[in-house]
């Protein structure tokens, strides 16, 4: 299965950023949608059922990153899908994810500091989907 | 000199260096009432309070306190240290560090406890000015990890233009990278303002003027945004005495906040941001700026100006709100908010018209 095949969802509330990331991930061979908030994220999440989700984690809108982890990670038909969580917050805040109840409903596969690292980024999403 | 001159000698030296300590020192028996009060203790709380219980004169109750050093001193016959806070007769309230230590007879009881209490009030403060210090560090930082990501993102989206001759392209690159420094400028301006107390520095000046400036830095900007920047300026209203580069921060710092609202405000397709001047009644002028973004709930509202609160998520650490509050307050101004979810918001800021005497130089 080819890259183009392949179906990318970001939700963040950040919309240059949903631009910027848009566009380089289309050029680099992915078909790419996004949301700017947690709940026309879950939305689209569950109509377009991506082969991956890169989620911001701090979003002001009503479902916070957390909560749209937490409900792909409860329906049976998305909880197996990779998750990038994207933040900035979790090493100067001294977030640790693990001490909220049920940490597997809402942990990411792996976490992304913004600035994100491009190549990371690529080489971390074909490890998750291919 | 006899001995009992050279004791009455020590006793009179002892009680001078017992008065003249900067804290409060008591003895206390059982039943915690005060046998003895040094002189600050008697300044502070007066001079009748000998055979009063300690927590009726420090805590202005009518019961034992819940935590005492000097009950577990004469349980155990231990020194013991806690914190607690004590009331004035003015109301205030002081945080004290509280030192119990048995006083015993010739065969070992506690006859009484000698009670001290050191004011660490300055202390905690500066301690919780460090942690909001360290707290809004980690803000910031995320804050400029955002622009850095802005920033790169802008310049790759920008390269991507011009490698496909794709000016639209280029230009909306463009645009982000732009905005991000405009976000970097004013975070970084508003550190250096609040890095340490600026005195004002006032001049007779147009209010109307320094809005009129203020709302032509922004115009490209908000052009940029697709959103729409309204100047209703007053020309009536006088040259008053004002700080105008505070005055212009306080402007910026509010008008970038709207113009982030509306553009982050996806729900709406057209936003308005108006930027005003005008009488507020006959001894007050007014500036106001306005939004039809999302609006605040009350909690957003109650929380606005505490330090480095921001209600922009991952976007914002509030900042921006606390010198435009910083600024207010060295005008003797006042701000009032008016908030509505889902509508908008509207910040008004009124300063005298006289403020002549407002000496700050």
């Amino acid at each position: 299965m080819g890259n183009e095949l392949l179906k990318i969802i970001i939700v963040d509330d950040n919309t240059d950023y949903l631009f910027t990331m848009k566009t380089f991930l289309s050029r680099n061979g992915f078909q790419v949608k996004t949301a700017p908030d947690g709940q026309t994220g879950i939305e689209l999440i569950r109509k377009e059922r991506p082969n991956l989700v890169m989620l911001d984690v701090m979003m002001e809108t009503t479902f916070s990153g957390f909560e749209v982890c937490r409900q792909i990670r409860n329906d049976p038909d998305l909880k197996n899908t990779p998750i990038i969580g994207i933040t900035g917050m979790e090493d100067e805040l001294g977030l640790k994810f693990d001490k909220y109840d049920d940490a597997e409903y809402f942990s990411p596969d792996v976490f992304f500091d913004k600035p994100v690292d491009k190549d990371a980024l690529l080489q971390k999403i074909k490890d998750l989907i291919l | 000199m006899s001995d009992s001159n050279n004791s009455e000698l020590m006793d009179l030296t002892f009680k001078s260096i017992i008065d003249a300590l900067p804290c409060y020192i008591m003895i206390q028996d059982q039943d915690y009432k005060i046998l003895f009060a040094n002189q600050k203790l008697k300044s502070d709380f007066g001079d009748d309070i000998i055979s009063l219980s300690c927590y009726s004169v420090l805590k202005g109750s009518h019961h034992q306190c819940n935590v005492c050093p000097v009950r577990k001193t004469f349980k155990d016959k231990k020194v013991h240290i806690i914190e607690e806070t004590i009331h004035l007769s003015d109301g205030t309230v002081i945080e004290m560090i509280a030192y119990s230590a048995p006083l015993f007879d010739a065969v070992g009881n506690v006859r009484a406890c000698i009670k001290l209490l050191v004011n660490v009030g300055t202390i905690k403060d500066t301690h919780r000015e460090l942690v909001t210090l360290g707290q809004s560090i980690a803000l910031l930082s995320h804050d400029i990890k955002n622009i850095l990501e802005g920033l790169q993102g802008g310049a790759y989206v920008v390269e991507e233009g011009i490698k496909d001759a794709d000016t639209e392209l280029s230009g909306r690159g463009w645009d982000i990278v732009k905005k991000n420094i405009t976000e970097i400028t004013g975070i970084t301006q508003n550190i250096l303002y609040s890095a340490k107390e600026r005195k004002p520095k006032m001049k007779i000046i147009s209010p109307v003027e320094v809005a009129r400036q203020t709302g032509q830095l922004f115009a490209e900007k908000a052009s940029s945004m697709g959103i729409q920047l309204l100047l209703q300026l007053n020309p009536k209203v006088p040259r008053v005495s004002l700080d105008p580069t505070g005055i212009s921060r306080m402007l910026g710092n509010l008008l970038w906040n709207s113009l982030q609202a509306c553009h982050t405000n996806t729900e709406k397709s057209k936003h308005i941001v108006y930027v005003r001047v005008d009488y507020y009644d006959y001894n007050h002028f007014m500036y106001e700026v306005e939004d039809n973004a999302y609006g605040m709930d009350t909690q957003i509202r109650k929380n606005l100006f505490k330090e480095f609160f921001s209600s922009k998520g991952d976007s914002g650490t509030g900042l921006g709100l606390m010198v435009v509050e910083r600024i207010i307050r060295n005008h003797q101004g006042k701000i009032e908010v008016l908030t509505k979810p889902g509508k908008g918001s509207l910040f008004r800021i009124i300063f005298r018209l006289d403020n002549k005497k407002l000496d700050l130089n």
